[in-house]
């Protein structure tokens, strides 16, 4: 040993002017690997210990050293020679040691590779420096040198391919090259056979492995092994390392035992503070004064908020005008390329057809070609567009539409079924032909056996409800204006107004004892006799129609409007004439005593005629504005009078007014009275209907705008819940509407049905309309002469 | 056996073929070997009956086509057999038997009866004459077509209704009539006697006591009673029997009110009064002895048991009645007719409608059964037309469009022809209804 290490020496001092040397010399010295092996491990433990002592001084020297190693290469020989200087040489060779150990534990693949790396660093690195740490070694123990020694031996012949893929020598007859350039040939390879049976026969074998990238193969020491299960179980690489070594303190921290300063306490620490006095007089007054006030809570800011919330509503809330992205609009699909496919370009037909289209269905863009880009007709302007795009996108004021999230479903009143309100007039079945001209008005009788009609062509007729006959026509010779039958079953009479007249007639129905009463009735035994009042006379005159076989009532005025009492008592008529109008009662057989002369210029106009006495009488009531209608309350004694603008309720026993209805129409044409009294509908000549709940208000509960022309008249039904208008528009509207006996409920209204059937005739449509008293059927008089009948 | 059916050749194999067997009830001539055959089945009715008519002919060579109408299990035929066959969901696997009848349509459309004013009433319950009444208050006994023989006159209103009572063969005839004049009379005519020019005839009694007018009469089949509907709303029985004790005494007491003419007029008061209806009763039936059936304008119809005077059943229609018959198998069903085009017909024992015809377009006016057969009856519309209808099929028989206006009335006389009159003042007569 001590030989092979001295000449080791000699060789490395020599080495350093002949590298070949080197090479030779290791594969010498391999047969002493081993053994060399364990003493480097042996040396490696030593240099450690070295190592923790000399840290502090001798890094920077080995930095140094280390640093000026291939440029002073000789130099360092011959002072590594010294054996002053072996201590810093030996740590540096040490050093070099530990890194092998390091990339021994990181390598973990192979127990010899590290060795190799080991060797290949010296090769790669400190080929010169093995040599002066060899010396050193040797210098200071035997072991040492020769350890390094037979380093030195391994580390000469080594491959210097360097990291390259070992492939790509697969088929060559070298591994590589050795330092010099040398190809270094591959040896021999056993046969698997021979190879297994000598790796049985070796009881060393499980510590060999083979290197292929030198070509050979290494056994691991037993040092080396116990260092790789160490770090295999996670431990320090040397045992005698210690992790967890003690701390040791430094400093001590003990009280000090005297103050810095020892100055007595000043007299300002005992006495009262003037400032603060000052101050709680001032909190004080303003206390007194209310200018501070403790009842108000403070408002608590929210100590915690959400970290992670959304920032819009804050952004709201800091209303700060918020950015508004513009609009995205569509992306371009294949069919806008300057250059489509021939699929999206339409054929001349498509684009033909698409002229025949609604404006709004026509497509935007027909796709066409063009051979380049340039060709394309807004190429010229391309940057300017987009400029103006831009600014457009920039500066147009774009507002955050707030659309209210609303179902139109929910907005639309909850209406029962049209199915569920039957019967109610729909379909026309029955008309009556006769009359000659326009049928002004029409009239049913109590039973509904028979309706009157009255037209513009001077007769009155009666029909028979049921077969479209007529019964009878009279030829008043003056177009007939209105028609009423009376309501009461014992006197089947018939007030027609006509021109300036009303005519009873007789319509001759019933049985004899009820035509002799009538006739009684009708009989005029002076036929001009005037009112007891003077003014009375000149405004009504009653007399004998021979002809007709009634009374004439001579009207100063054209009288529009006749209206029957509910028992058939007194009727009224409206002469809606400049200023003057009258509104006539004629009392049959008169219970109530309300025969009032208030003698006044303002209310000549109003007067009521007893017709068993044949007496005239004025209704001692004023009326603001030109009279369209008149009513009478179904069951008490209340007088409703239409007005254009208004509706007037009287009350005829206290005689005054109790209520007007303010309906906000323009004209009130027609006005009609629930059957219970309490509503009134009222049409108006712009198409409107207005409901008044009499008991809700004075305005309308209702207004219904249905009708595009003049409402010419409404119905109520006696027994069912139905309600009708007709209008200009040659349509009549049929409704729905039910009153309910408890009063916390509103009125229902429901419209049901149109109807239609009537024709124009001199821009009027439907003059009239009359429900059957008995079945839900409705009766419409049109300005075409023919009165239609529309049954359930 | 297979028939080629005249008519466009069509590809024979995209025609299916339905083996049939057909039978009927009819006698000898019409009968048709039984033997099932193959016919195609987008055959119709008419197609059927050329089958029928051939088979006929291949027996009996002069045999001259007839039409005829087919059932399949109960219900007639109106579309073509593929359809039929989908429609009720028979297979067509099996042989199919067809049963054939006579088709029940009017042959002939005789001379109408000319009239001064719209035709209101008629009856034609007696086989020798037709009574009509008219609105111009006029009663009619017509023999045959276009030949009046007597005119009943004395009503003040339009005769409303008209009834036959009852005859002592052909010379003692008595006639009921009503009238919107509040009244009903009651006539003895003759009509045997051979007179060219109409007979004005006078009542023997006038029966007083409603108090509007009276819209609808009806006889006991005994013709001792009528009943009679009006609009005052009760219906009211009167005894027509000449000798009334009673009868003679009012007539005195009213004699005073009444003209010097109707001196030997009788007058006679209701026997009792059904009282029930709200509104106007429309129409009255007595097809028993001790039941009357009456239609009114309150929606509904009522049963009355005469015995009682009460009402035993009504059944509640929703709409305006115009007119009431009962008739059909066993005399069960009601038909009625009213404000609207649908004539319906039910069973008393079931609340609904068991047969709906809607093929009218307004209001119906007249319906009546036929006499003898249980399916046939007839409905007149306002619409102009009168239908023939057939419970076996929602389809009418047959539309006998005679009419140019509304019809009122319409009746069966001598059970094979259809008597109607309307507005036109016209009655028409379609005779050649031959229902077996």
């Amino acid at each position: 040993m001590r030989e092979g290490k001295k000449v080791s020496v000699e060789v490395s001092s020599k080495k350093n002017s002949n590298n070949e040397k080197n090479k030779k010399n290791q594969t010498k010295n391999n047969n002493n690997n081993n053994d060399n092996n364990k003493n480097n491990e042996t040396k490696k433990k030593e240099s450690q210990n070295l190592v923790k002592k000399t840290n502090k001084s001798g890094r920077s020297v080995q930095s140094q050293n280390e640093a000026s190693l291939k440029s002073e290469e000789v130099e360092q020989q011959q002072l590594s020679a010294t054996d002053s200087d072996s201590d810093y040489q030996d740590f540096s060779e040490d050093d070099v040691s530990e890194n092998e150990s390091l990339t021994q534990s990181e390598d973990g693949e192979s127990e010899s590779s590290g060795d190799e790396v080991h060797g290949t660093g010296d090769d790669m690195n400190n080929d010169n420096d093995d040599g002066p740490a060899d010396q050193s070694d040797g210098s200071q123990s035997q072991r040492g040198v020769e350890e390094s020694d037979s380093s030195e031996d391994e580390v000469a012949p080594r491959n210097t391919i360097g990291d390259v893929p070992l492939e790509w020598y697969k088929d060559e007859k070298h591994i590589g090259y050795d330092i010099a350039g040398k190809k270094i040939t591959k040896k021999e390879r056993q046969d698997k056979l021979a190879s297994f049976l000598a790796s049985v026969d070796d009881s060393k074998n499980w510590r060999k492995i083979y290197d292929e990238y030198n070509d050979e193969e290494v056994e691991l020491t037993k040092e080396e092994t116990r260092i790789i299960r160490r770090l295999l179980k996670g431990k320090a690489p040397h045992a005698d390392y210690d992790p967890y070594a003690d701390y040791v303190d430094w400093f001590k921290y003990e009280d000090s035992l005297h103050p810095l300063s020892n100055a007595p306490e000043p007299k300002r620490r005992f006495i009262p503070s003037k400032w603060e006095s000052k101050k709680v007089l001032q909190y004080v007054r303003a206390i007194r004064k209310g200018l501070i006030k403790f009842d108000e809570p403070k408002e608590e800011e929210p100590r915690f908020y959400l970290l992670w919330g959304d920032d819009s509503s804050t952004a709201e809330k800091a209303n700060r005008l918020s950015y508004i992205p513009a609009p995205k609009s569509k992306l371009p699909g294949h069919e806008e390329s300057y250059n489509p496919s021939l699929e999206y370009i339409p054929t001349q037909e498509e684009v033909n057809s698409y002229q025949l289209m609604y404006e709004e269905d026509r497509p935007k863009f027909i796709p066409k070609r063009f051979t380049s880009f340039r060709s394309i007709p807004s190429y010229e302007n391309a940057v300017k567009d987009s400029f103006e795009r831009c600014m457009d996108l920039y500066l147009c004021p774009r507002v955050r539409k707030k659309r209210i999230n609303i179902d139109p479903e929910t907005l639309r009143p909850k209406l029962p079924s049209r199915k569920d309100l039957k019967p109610y007039p729909a379909t026309c079945y029955l008309e009556y032909i006769g009359h000659k001209g326009a049928v002004m008005s029409i009239s049913t009788e109590a039973s509904g056996q028979w309706i009157a009609s009255g037209s513009t062509d001077g007769t009155v007729r009666i029909w028979e409800v049921e077969s479209g006959r007529c019964l009878r026509v009279w030829e008043i010779g003056e177009s007939v204006q209105c028609v009423a039958w009376n309501p009461s079953p014992e006197h089947p009479v018939l007030a027609v107004s006509a021109g300036q007249d009303v005519i009873i007639l007789n319509t001759g129905f019933g049985n004899e004892e009820e035509q002799k009463r009538v006739e009684e009735l009708l009989q005029v035994e002076n036929p001009t006799a005037p009112d007891d009042s003077d003014n009375m006379a000149s405004i009504v005159s009653w007399l004998q129609d021979e002809r007709l076989g009634g009374i004439r009532l001579r009207h100063f005025k054209t009288v529009t409007s006749v209206e029957w009492h509910r028992r058939g008592d007194y009727l009224s008529t409206v002469m809606p004439a400049d200023i003057l109008f009258s509104v006539y009662l004629i009392f049959i057989v008169f219970v109530y005593s309300f025969l009032f002369m208030v003698e006044s210029p303002t209310f000549r106009a109003i007067v009521m005629h007893q017709l068993s006495k044949k007496l005239s009488h004025r209704i001692p009531f004023k009326l603001h504005g030109l009279p369209v209608s008149s009513v009478f309350h179904p069951t008490r004694s209340i007088f409703f009078v239409s007005t254009k603008k208004n509706i007037r309720v009287y009350d005829l026993l206290k005689q005054k007014l109790i209520k007007k209805l303010e309906t906000g129409l323009r004209e009130v044409s027609s006005i009609a009275i629930h059957p219970a009294g309490d509503n009134v509908i009222v049409g108006s000549r712009e198409g409107k209907l207005c409901w008044f709940d009499m008991d809700l208000s004075s305005k309308p509960y209702r207004i219904l705008k249905c009708h595009p022309k003049d409402i010419t008249n409404v119905a109520f039904h006696r027994s069912y819940p139905l309600f009708a208008s007709c209008s200009d528009d040659c349509t009549a509207y049929v409704f729905h509407g039910m009153v309910y006996s408890d009063l916390n409920q509103n009125p229902l209204i429901v419209p049901l049905e149109i109807l239609r059937g009537h024709t124009s005739s001199n821009g009027r449509g439907v003059m009239d309309c009359k429900f059957h008293p008995r079945q839900p059927w409705l009766f419409t008089a049109g300005a075409d002469s023919t009165i239609k009948l529309y049954c359930h | 056996m297979e028939f080629n059916i005249d008519g466009p050749k069509q590809d024979e194999d995209t025609l299916r073929r339905v083996q049939v067997r057909f039978v009927t009830k009819l006698k000898a001539p019409l009968k048709v070997p039984n033997t099932s055959i193959a016919i195609p089945s987008n055959l119709t009715r008419f197609g059927l009956s050329s089958v029928v008519n051939n088979l006929l002919q291949s027996v009996n060579p002069e045999w001259k086509s007839e039409p005829f109408d087919f059932l399949i299990n109960g219900e007639l035929v109106r579309m073509s057999l593929e359809q039929f066959l989908l429609a009720k969901g028979i297979s067509a696997e099996k042989v199919l038997e067809i049963e054939y009848i006579k088709a029940v349509v009017p042959q002939k459309e005789e001379e109408p009866c000319l009239h001064d004013d719209w035709v209101s009433a008629v009856d034609g319950s007696s086989p020798g004459f037709i009574l009509t009444g008219s609105y111009d208050s006029l009663g009619r006994v017509w023999k045959a077509a276009g030949l009046c023989t007597h005119i009943l006159e004395g009503h003040s209103g339009a005769v409303s209704s008209i009834s036959f009572l009852k005859s002592d063969g052909m010379k003692n005839v008595t006639v009921a009539t009503a009238s919107k004049d509040q009244t009903l009379r009651l006539w003895k005519l003759d009509v045997e006697e051979l007179i060219s020019n109409p007979k004005k005839i006078r009542a023997y009694k006038i029966l007083c006591g409603h108090k509007a007018s009276v819209q609808s009469i009806a006889a006991h089949a005994s013709g001792d009673m009528i009943c009679s509907g009006s609009w005052d709303c009760t219906l009211n029985l009167w005894r027509t029997n000449e000798s009334g004790g009673e009868g003679d005494q009012v007539s005195t007491k009213k004699r005073k009110v009444n003209n010097q003419a109707n001196e030997s007029q009788l007058e006679g008061e209701a026997v009792s009064t059904l009282v029930g209806h709200t509104q106007c009763v429309s129409s009255v039936v007595w097809p028993q002895h001790e039941t009357i059936y009456s239609a009114s304008w309150d929606h509904s119809v009522r049963r009355w048991d005469v015995e009682t005077g009460k009402d035993v059943s009504d059944i509640f229609c929703g709409k305006v009645l115009n007119c009431i018959d009962v008739g059909g198998e066993g005399s069960a069903l009601i038909a009625a007719g009213g404000s609207d085009p649908i004539l319906r017909i039910w069973d008393p024992r079931t609340s609904a409608p068991v047969f709906q015809f809607a093929s009218h377009s307004s209001w119906i006016s007249a319906c009546k059964w036929h006499d003898n057969s249980w399916f046939h009856l007839i409905s007149a519309s306002y619409d102009g037309k009168v239908m023939l209808w057939d419970l076996r099929t929602a389809w009418p028989l047959a539309v006998i469009d005679s009419h140019k206006d509304k019809v009122l009335c319409a009746d069966w006389w001598r059970s094979d022809s259809v008597i109607s009159g309307g507005v036109d003042s016209k009655l028409c007569i379609s005779s050649g209804i031959s229902t077996q």
